[in-house]
Protein backbone atom coordinates (compact mmCIF):
# COMPACT_ATOMS: atom_id res chain seq x y z
CA UNK A 1 0.00 0.00 0.00
CA UNK A 2 2.83 2.84 0.39
CA UNK A 3 3.39 2.67 -3.32
CA UNK A 4 -0.21 3.42 -3.93
CA UNK A 5 0.22 6.47 -1.65
CA UNK A 6 2.39 7.99 -3.73
CA UNK A 7 -0.05 7.43 -6.51
CA UNK A 8 -1.68 10.70 -8.34
CA UNK A 9 -4.90 10.70 -10.30
CA UNK A 10 -3.13 11.30 -13.68
CA UNK A 11 -0.81 8.14 -12.99
CA UNK A 12 -3.42 6.09 -13.27
CA UNK A 13 -6.34 7.60 -15.38
CA UNK A 14 -7.15 7.25 -19.20
CA UNK A 15 -6.03 10.24 -20.25
CA UNK A 16 -7.76 12.41 -23.27
CA UNK A 17 -10.61 10.20 -23.34
CA UNK A 18 -13.93 10.14 -25.85
CA UNK A 19 -15.90 13.32 -25.01
CA UNK A 20 -19.10 14.39 -26.64
CA UNK A 21 -20.35 17.34 -27.72
CA UNK A 22 -23.41 18.94 -25.76
CA UNK A 23 -25.13 19.10 -29.59
CA UNK A 24 -25.16 15.01 -29.82
CA UNK A 25 -28.00 13.22 -29.77
CA UNK A 26 -28.92 10.71 -26.70
CA UNK A 27 -28.73 7.96 -29.49
CA UNK A 28 -25.21 8.85 -30.43
CA UNK A 29 -23.98 8.75 -26.48
CA UNK A 30 -26.42 5.11 -26.57
CA UNK A 31 -24.25 3.98 -29.45
CA UNK A 32 -21.08 4.89 -27.50
CA UNK A 33 -21.96 2.72 -24.50
CA UNK A 34 -23.32 -0.42 -26.32
CA UNK A 35 -19.51 -0.38 -27.96
CA UNK A 36 -16.94 1.01 -24.91
CA UNK A 37 -17.84 -0.23 -21.58
CA UNK A 38 -18.25 3.29 -19.92
CA UNK A 39 -19.92 4.49 -16.85
CA UNK A 40 -20.57 7.98 -18.54
CA UNK A 41 -18.47 10.27 -20.91
CA UNK A 42 -17.68 13.83 -20.43
CA UNK A 43 -19.19 16.62 -22.16
CA UNK A 44 -17.18 19.16 -23.73
CA UNK A 45 -16.76 22.33 -25.85
CA UNK A 46 -14.58 22.92 -28.98
CA UNK A 47 -12.03 23.96 -26.78
CA UNK A 48 -12.67 20.64 -24.14
CA UNK A 49 -13.63 22.72 -21.65
CA UNK A 50 -15.79 20.09 -18.92
CA UNK A 51 -19.49 21.32 -19.17
CA UNK A 52 -21.49 18.15 -17.66
CA UNK A 53 -21.27 14.48 -17.91
CA UNK A 54 -23.37 11.84 -19.06
CA UNK A 55 -24.36 8.81 -17.15
CA UNK A 56 -25.88 5.40 -18.38
CA UNK A 57 -28.38 7.11 -15.06
CA UNK A 58 -28.69 10.24 -17.12
CA UNK A 59 -29.78 7.93 -20.05
CA UNK A 60 -32.21 6.46 -17.57
CA UNK A 61 -33.69 9.77 -16.63
CA UNK A 62 -34.73 10.78 -20.20
CA UNK A 63 -37.29 8.04 -20.05
CA UNK A 64 -39.03 8.41 -16.31
CA UNK A 65 -42.76 9.60 -16.92
CA UNK A 66 -43.55 12.85 -16.76
CA UNK A 67 -45.87 15.20 -17.74
CA UNK A 68 -45.46 15.50 -21.31
CA UNK A 69 -46.28 12.32 -22.46
CA UNK A 70 -48.54 9.39 -20.93
CA UNK A 71 -45.49 6.83 -22.97
CA UNK A 72 -42.35 8.31 -23.43
CA UNK A 73 -41.51 7.20 -27.07
CA UNK A 74 -37.87 5.75 -27.66
CA UNK A 75 -37.43 7.48 -30.99
CA UNK A 76 -38.31 10.75 -30.12
CA UNK A 77 -36.33 10.97 -26.87
CA UNK A 78 -33.12 9.31 -28.41
CA UNK A 79 -33.24 12.46 -30.78
CA UNK A 80 -33.15 14.75 -27.76
CA UNK A 81 -29.27 16.30 -27.62
CA UNK A 82 -27.33 15.15 -24.67
CA UNK A 83 -27.00 18.58 -22.87
CA UNK A 84 -30.73 18.24 -22.28
CA UNK A 85 -30.18 15.35 -20.00
CA UNK A 86 -26.51 15.41 -18.85
CA UNK A 87 -25.32 16.11 -15.17
CA UNK A 88 -23.80 19.80 -15.54
CA UNK A 89 -21.51 21.51 -13.22
CA UNK A 90 -20.09 17.88 -12.45
CA UNK A 91 -17.66 16.97 -9.58
CA UNK A 92 -14.14 16.71 -11.09
CA UNK A 93 -10.42 16.08 -9.80
CA UNK A 94 -6.87 17.78 -10.30
CA UNK A 95 -4.52 15.21 -12.23
CA UNK A 96 -2.23 16.04 -8.93
CA UNK A 97 -4.65 14.85 -6.58
CA UNK A 98 -3.27 11.93 -4.98
CA UNK A 99 -4.76 8.56 -5.60
CA UNK A 100 -5.99 7.79 -2.13
CA UNK A 101 -7.88 10.85 -1.84
CA UNK A 102 -9.99 10.25 -5.29
CA UNK A 103 -10.09 6.73 -3.81
CA UNK A 104 -11.94 7.95 -0.71
CA UNK A 105 -14.21 10.30 -2.82
CA UNK A 106 -15.58 8.02 -5.23
CA UNK A 107 -16.53 6.19 -2.01
CA UNK A 108 -18.18 8.54 -0.68
CA UNK A 109 -19.95 9.70 -3.67
CA UNK A 110 -20.53 6.46 -4.91
CA UNK A 111 -19.41 7.66 -8.26
CA UNK A 112 -17.97 4.90 -10.85
CA UNK A 113 -16.03 7.33 -12.68
CA UNK A 114 -14.85 11.13 -12.53
CA UNK A 115 -13.93 13.51 -15.27
CA UNK A 116 -10.29 15.16 -14.46
CA UNK A 117 -9.55 18.42 -15.02
CA UNK A 118 -7.05 20.90 -15.43
CA UNK A 119 -7.65 25.03 -16.06
CA UNK A 120 -11.35 23.95 -16.90
CA UNK A 121 -10.39 21.91 -19.41
CA UNK A 122 -11.08 17.86 -19.55
CA UNK A 123 -7.72 15.84 -19.40
CA UNK A 124 -8.86 12.56 -18.06
CA UNK A 125 -11.51 9.93 -16.83
CA UNK A 126 -10.71 8.05 -13.74
CA UNK A 127 -12.90 5.17 -12.78
CA UNK A 128 -13.26 2.66 -10.32
CA UNK A 129 -11.36 -0.33 -11.89
CA UNK A 130 -8.24 1.99 -12.37
CA UNK A 131 -8.15 2.61 -8.89
CA UNK A 132 -8.42 -1.34 -8.59
CA UNK A 133 -5.94 -1.81 -11.17
CA UNK A 134 -3.57 0.97 -9.18
CA UNK A 135 -3.86 -1.31 -5.93
CA UNK A 136 -2.97 -4.45 -7.30
CA UNK A 137 0.15 -2.79 -9.20
CA UNK A 138 1.05 -0.92 -5.89
CA UNK A 139 0.78 -4.48 -4.34
CA UNK A 140 3.01 -6.13 -6.52
CA UNK A 141 5.78 -3.70 -6.26
CA UNK A 142 6.25 -3.25 -2.80
CA UNK A 143 6.94 -5.67 -0.13
CA UNK A 144 6.15 -4.97 3.48
CA UNK A 145 9.45 -5.41 5.20
CA UNK A 146 9.40 -8.99 7.34
CA UNK A 147 9.62 -8.99 10.79
CA UNK A 148 13.41 -9.71 11.32
CA UNK A 149 14.24 -11.70 15.33
CA UNK A 150 17.39 -10.66 16.52
CA UNK B 1 14.84 37.02 21.20
CA UNK B 2 14.97 34.27 18.76
CA UNK B 3 12.99 31.50 17.02
CA UNK B 4 15.33 28.02 17.68
CA UNK B 5 15.04 24.79 15.02
CA UNK B 6 16.34 21.88 16.80
CA UNK B 7 17.06 18.83 14.66
CA UNK B 8 19.76 16.14 14.58
CA UNK B 9 21.23 13.98 11.52
CA UNK B 10 20.03 10.94 13.27
CA UNK B 11 16.62 11.63 12.75
CA UNK B 12 17.45 11.67 9.03
CA UNK B 13 18.67 7.74 9.54
CA UNK B 14 15.86 6.25 11.27
CA UNK B 15 14.59 4.62 8.68
CA UNK B 16 11.23 2.25 8.16
CA UNK B 17 11.17 0.99 4.95
CA UNK B 18 11.08 1.23 1.06
CA UNK B 19 8.45 2.78 0.06
CA UNK B 20 7.25 3.74 3.52
CA UNK B 21 5.33 7.22 4.08
CA UNK B 22 7.38 8.43 7.15
CA UNK B 23 10.17 8.22 4.93
CA UNK B 24 13.77 10.56 5.32
CA UNK B 25 12.82 12.58 2.43
CA UNK B 26 10.21 14.38 4.53
CA UNK B 27 12.87 15.67 7.35
CA UNK B 28 15.33 16.71 3.70
CA UNK B 29 12.28 18.55 2.19
CA UNK B 30 11.99 20.69 5.41
CA UNK B 31 15.02 21.24 6.42
CA UNK B 32 15.69 22.55 2.75
CA UNK B 33 13.19 24.90 3.28
CA UNK B 34 14.61 26.21 6.37
CA UNK B 35 17.61 26.73 4.90
CA UNK B 36 16.44 29.78 2.46
CA UNK B 37 17.25 33.14 2.96
CA UNK B 38 13.61 34.03 4.81
CA UNK B 39 14.93 31.58 7.65
CA UNK B 40 18.31 33.61 7.81
CA UNK B 41 17.34 34.46 11.25
CA UNK B 42 16.65 30.93 13.09
CA UNK B 43 18.78 29.65 15.25
CA UNK B 44 19.98 25.78 14.76
CA UNK B 45 20.83 23.47 17.71
CA UNK B 46 21.67 20.35 17.92
CA UNK B 47 18.93 17.95 19.68
CA UNK B 48 20.59 15.90 22.73
CA UNK B 49 19.92 12.74 23.62
CA UNK B 50 16.86 12.43 25.91
CA UNK B 51 17.23 10.70 29.24
CA UNK B 52 16.16 7.76 30.95
CA UNK B 53 14.60 10.15 33.56
CA UNK B 54 13.05 12.15 31.28
CA UNK B 55 11.18 9.12 28.79
CA UNK B 56 10.21 7.60 31.77
CA UNK B 57 7.91 10.37 33.32
CA UNK B 58 5.84 9.25 30.11
CA UNK B 59 6.73 5.68 29.49
CA UNK B 60 7.33 2.98 31.66
CA UNK B 61 10.84 1.47 31.36
CA UNK B 62 9.80 -1.65 30.13
CA UNK B 63 7.96 0.45 27.24
CA UNK B 64 12.07 1.39 26.51
CA UNK B 65 14.03 -1.27 27.60
CA UNK B 66 11.80 -3.07 24.51
CA UNK B 67 11.91 -0.67 22.10
CA UNK B 68 15.95 -0.70 22.43
CA UNK B 69 15.66 -4.51 22.53
CA UNK B 70 14.58 -4.39 19.28
CA UNK B 71 16.43 -2.19 17.46
CA UNK B 72 17.93 -4.09 14.96
CA UNK B 73 21.79 -4.40 13.99
CA UNK B 74 20.64 -4.08 10.82
CA UNK B 75 17.46 -4.48 8.25
CA UNK B 76 14.48 -3.59 9.89
CA UNK B 77 12.20 -4.94 12.42
CA UNK B 78 8.39 -4.61 12.55
CA UNK B 79 6.85 -3.29 15.90
CA UNK B 80 3.40 -3.56 13.94
CA UNK B 81 2.38 -3.42 9.93
CA UNK B 82 3.42 0.52 10.20
CA UNK B 83 6.09 1.25 12.87
CA UNK B 84 9.00 -0.02 11.41
CA UNK B 85 11.93 0.59 13.15
CA UNK B 86 15.72 0.21 11.91
CA UNK B 87 19.23 0.11 12.98
CA UNK B 88 19.52 4.13 13.99
CA UNK B 89 15.58 4.44 14.79
CA UNK B 90 16.53 3.97 18.72
CA UNK B 91 19.10 7.05 19.00
CA UNK B 92 16.43 9.02 16.26
CA UNK B 93 14.21 8.43 18.85
CA UNK B 94 16.12 9.59 21.72
CA UNK B 95 16.65 13.17 19.85
CA UNK B 96 13.64 13.29 19.04
CA UNK B 97 12.36 13.49 22.52
CA UNK B 98 15.45 15.19 23.12
CA UNK B 99 14.81 18.08 21.33
CA UNK B 100 11.57 18.52 22.78
CA UNK B 101 13.01 18.80 26.25
CA UNK B 102 15.83 20.64 25.27
CA UNK B 103 13.60 23.48 23.09
CA UNK B 104 11.50 23.28 26.84
CA UNK B 105 14.56 24.30 28.76
CA UNK B 106 15.68 27.37 26.08
CA UNK B 107 12.82 28.69 26.17
CA UNK B 108 11.95 28.38 29.86
CA UNK B 109 15.28 30.12 30.30
CA UNK B 110 14.30 32.99 28.10
CA UNK B 111 17.05 31.93 25.53
CA UNK B 112 14.28 32.38 22.87
CA UNK B 113 10.55 33.24 22.65
CA UNK B 114 9.78 29.94 20.61
CA UNK B 115 11.06 26.86 19.04
CA UNK B 116 10.31 24.25 16.21
CA UNK B 117 11.52 20.89 16.93
CA UNK B 118 12.62 19.26 13.40
CA UNK B 119 12.46 15.16 14.34
CA UNK B 120 11.81 12.18 13.56
CA UNK B 121 10.10 9.80 14.00
CA UNK B 122 7.16 11.69 15.57
CA UNK B 123 5.57 10.64 19.01
CA UNK B 124 1.93 11.79 19.71
CA UNK B 125 0.75 8.07 18.95
CA UNK B 126 3.01 6.32 21.19
CA UNK B 127 1.31 5.41 24.37
CA UNK B 128 3.00 5.00 28.12
CA UNK B 129 3.09 1.40 26.93
CA UNK B 130 2.65 0.91 23.24
CA UNK B 131 4.94 2.10 20.54
CA UNK B 132 2.43 2.61 17.27
CA UNK B 133 1.31 4.73 14.44
CA UNK B 134 5.11 5.16 13.27
CA UNK B 135 5.66 6.92 17.15
CA UNK B 136 8.27 5.58 19.49
CA UNK B 137 8.14 8.04 22.12
CA UNK B 138 5.89 10.38 22.94
CA UNK B 139 7.65 13.57 22.52
CA UNK B 140 4.97 16.24 23.09
CA UNK B 141 4.30 14.55 26.07
CA UNK B 142 7.63 13.84 27.52
CA UNK B 143 8.12 17.72 26.64
CA UNK B 144 4.99 18.60 28.87
CA UNK B 145 6.33 16.12 31.54
CA UNK B 146 9.97 18.13 31.88
CA UNK B 147 8.39 21.43 31.58
CA UNK B 148 6.09 20.47 34.76
CA UNK B 149 8.75 18.42 36.93
CA UNK B 150 12.11 20.48 36.43
CA UNK B 151 10.57 23.59 35.57
CA UNK B 152 7.75 23.53 37.94
CA UNK B 153 5.02 24.80 35.67
CA UNK B 154 1.66 24.47 36.71
CA UNK B 155 -0.30 24.21 33.52
CA UNK B 156 0.77 22.79 30.03
CA UNK B 157 -1.44 22.65 27.43
CA UNK B 158 -0.55 20.42 24.29
CA UNK B 159 -2.60 21.70 20.74
CA UNK B 160 -2.40 18.51 18.42
CA UNK B 161 -3.55 19.58 14.71
CA UNK B 162 -2.81 16.24 13.20
CA UNK B 163 -5.09 14.94 10.80
CA UNK B 164 -4.59 12.18 13.65
CA UNK B 165 -5.87 12.05 16.88
CA UNK B 166 -2.75 12.00 19.45
CA UNK B 167 -4.08 8.65 21.53
CA UNK B 168 -0.83 8.74 23.15
CA UNK B 169 -0.16 11.79 24.31
CA UNK B 170 -4.00 11.74 25.40
CA UNK B 171 -3.84 8.12 27.46
CA UNK B 172 -0.86 9.83 28.58
CA UNK B 173 -2.76 13.25 30.43
CA UNK B 174 -6.04 12.34 30.91
CA UNK B 175 -5.64 11.27 34.27
CA UNK B 176 -3.04 14.13 35.20
CA UNK B 177 -3.63 17.45 36.61
CA UNK B 178 -2.11 20.43 35.09
CA UNK B 179 -2.39 19.25 31.12
CA UNK B 180 -4.61 20.34 28.68
CA UNK B 181 -4.55 18.33 25.44
CA UNK B 182 -6.24 19.77 22.54
CA UNK B 183 -6.61 18.37 19.28
CA UNK B 184 -8.33 18.75 16.37
CA UNK B 185 -8.22 15.88 13.95
CA UNK B 186 -10.07 13.85 11.03
CA UNK B 187 -13.20 11.22 12.66
CA UNK B 188 -13.18 7.79 12.32
CA UNK B 189 -9.62 7.35 10.69
CA UNK B 190 -6.34 5.72 12.39
CA UNK B 191 -6.63 5.43 15.41
CA UNK B 192 -10.18 5.56 16.05
CA UNK B 193 -10.12 7.54 19.47
CA UNK B 194 -10.85 11.41 19.76
CA UNK B 195 -14.24 11.70 20.17
CA UNK B 196 -15.85 14.72 22.04
CA UNK B 197 -17.34 12.44 24.87
CA UNK B 198 -13.18 11.48 26.06
CA UNK B 199 -12.43 14.53 27.81
CA UNK B 200 -10.38 12.70 30.75
CA UNK B 201 -10.67 14.30 33.97
CA UNK B 202 -11.99 17.59 32.32
CA UNK B 203 -8.27 18.43 30.64
CA UNK B 204 -8.79 16.75 27.27
CA UNK B 205 -10.53 18.94 24.70
CA UNK B 206 -11.32 16.25 21.05
CA UNK B 207 -12.76 18.39 18.03
CA UNK B 208 -13.19 15.66 15.37
CA UNK B 209 -13.34 16.97 12.25
CA UNK B 210 -15.87 15.76 9.10
CA UNK B 211 -13.93 14.27 5.87
CA UNK B 212 -13.62 17.02 3.40
CA UNK B 213 -13.68 19.57 5.97
CA UNK B 214 -11.04 22.67 5.14
CA UNK B 215 -10.46 26.13 6.59
CA UNK B 216 -14.28 27.22 7.28
CA UNK B 217 -14.30 23.98 10.05
CA UNK B 218 -11.14 24.93 11.39
CA UNK B 219 -11.60 28.19 11.87
CA UNK B 220 -14.90 27.52 13.52
CA UNK B 221 -13.27 24.62 15.62
CA UNK B 222 -10.89 27.40 16.52
CA UNK B 223 -13.58 30.07 17.85
CA UNK B 224 -15.72 27.10 19.38
CA UNK B 225 -13.57 24.38 20.97
CA UNK B 226 -9.89 25.82 20.92
CA UNK B 227 -9.54 29.18 22.20
CA UNK B 228 -12.04 29.04 24.79
CA UNK B 229 -10.25 26.20 26.25
CA UNK B 230 -6.89 27.60 26.06
CA UNK B 231 -8.55 30.75 27.46
CA UNK B 232 -10.14 29.00 30.85
CA UNK B 233 -6.64 26.96 31.59
CA UNK B 234 -4.62 29.83 30.79
CA UNK B 235 -1.17 27.80 30.05
CA UNK B 236 2.26 28.63 31.52
CA UNK B 237 3.78 27.00 27.98
CA UNK B 238 2.06 25.52 25.10
CA UNK B 239 3.28 22.44 23.00
CA UNK B 240 2.30 21.78 19.34
CA UNK B 241 1.91 18.70 18.26
CA UNK B 242 2.49 19.81 14.40
CA UNK B 243 1.49 17.29 11.97
CA UNK B 244 1.14 18.65 8.69
CA UNK B 245 -1.19 15.90 7.44
CA UNK B 246 -4.39 17.39 7.02
CA UNK B 247 -3.44 19.64 4.07
CA UNK B 248 -5.46 18.73 1.13
CA UNK B 249 -2.74 17.02 -1.00
CA UNK B 250 -1.66 15.12 1.42
CA UNK B 251 -2.02 11.01 0.60
CA UNK B 252 -3.25 9.87 4.26
CA UNK B 253 -5.89 11.70 5.23
CA UNK B 254 -8.92 13.93 4.00
CA UNK B 255 -9.00 16.97 5.06
CA UNK B 256 -8.80 20.05 3.03
CA UNK B 257 -6.26 22.79 5.11
CA UNK B 258 -3.78 24.67 3.36
CA UNK B 259 -0.55 26.38 4.00
CA UNK B 260 -2.78 30.02 5.10
CA UNK B 261 -4.72 27.64 7.67
CA UNK B 262 -1.22 26.09 9.34
CA UNK B 263 -0.22 30.27 8.81
CA UNK B 264 -3.58 31.45 10.82
CA UNK B 265 -3.25 28.53 13.52
CA UNK B 266 0.27 29.37 14.40
CA UNK B 267 -0.98 33.36 14.31
CA UNK B 268 -3.66 32.53 16.83
CA UNK B 269 -1.77 29.99 18.91
CA UNK B 270 1.19 32.64 19.65
CA UNK B 271 -1.74 35.44 20.51
CA UNK B 272 -2.60 33.19 23.17
CA UNK B 273 0.84 32.56 24.05
CA UNK B 274 1.47 35.88 24.36
CA UNK B 275 -1.69 36.49 26.40
CA UNK B 276 -0.72 33.84 29.12
CA UNK B 277 2.86 32.65 29.07
CA UNK B 278 5.08 35.65 27.38
CA UNK B 279 4.83 33.94 23.87
CA UNK B 280 6.56 30.49 24.95
CA UNK B 281 5.24 27.89 22.74
CA UNK B 282 7.32 24.76 21.65
CA UNK B 283 6.46 23.28 18.51
CA UNK B 284 7.11 19.93 17.06
CA UNK B 285 6.87 17.43 13.92
CA UNK B 286 4.22 14.91 13.64
CA UNK B 287 3.11 13.73 10.28
CA UNK B 288 2.42 15.47 6.82
CA UNK B 289 3.37 13.15 3.92
CA UNK B 290 3.45 14.89 0.98
CA UNK B 291 6.87 16.77 0.33
CA UNK B 292 6.09 19.80 -1.12
CA UNK B 293 2.86 20.41 0.98
CA UNK B 294 4.81 19.76 3.76
CA UNK B 295 7.87 21.38 3.25
CA UNK B 296 5.48 24.22 2.40
CA UNK B 297 3.56 23.90 5.26
CA UNK B 298 6.39 23.62 7.84
CA UNK B 299 7.79 26.66 6.36
CA UNK B 300 4.25 28.83 6.42
CA UNK B 301 4.42 27.87 10.12
CA UNK B 302 8.14 28.68 11.44
CA UNK B 303 7.75 31.68 9.70
CA UNK B 304 4.77 32.58 11.94
CA UNK B 305 6.94 31.67 14.78
CA UNK B 306 9.83 33.63 13.37
CA UNK B 307 7.82 37.06 12.88
CA UNK B 308 6.08 36.57 16.44
CA UNK B 309 5.84 39.68 18.52
CA UNK B 310 7.53 40.35 21.30
CA UNK B 311 5.62 38.95 24.43
CA UNK B 312 3.72 42.09 26.03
Amino acid sequence: MYEFLQYLVCDAMTPEPIAMSPKAKLREAEALFEVHDFNGVPVVDDQRHLLGILTKFDLLKAFIFDFHTLVPHYDEIMEQTIETVMTSHPVSVEPQLPLSRLLQKLVEMRAKSLPVVKEGRLVGMIAREDVLKALRRAAIQHETPAREEQ
Amino acid sequence: MTTLLYTHPRCLEHDAGFGHPECPARLTAILNALKTASFVTLEWREAPEASLEQLTRIHSLKHVERIFARVPRHGHYAIDGDTIISPQSGEAALRAAGAVCAAVDAVLKGEANNAFCAIRPPGHHAEPHQAMGFCLFNNAAIGAAHARVVHGLERVAVIDFDVHHGNGTQAAFETQQGYLYISTHQAYIYPGTGRREERGIGNIVNVPLSASAGSTELRQAWIQDVEPALHAFQPQLILISAGFDAHYLDPLAGLNFCEEDYEWLTGNILAVAKQYCQGRVVSMLEGGYNLQALAASVAAHVKVLIDAPLAA
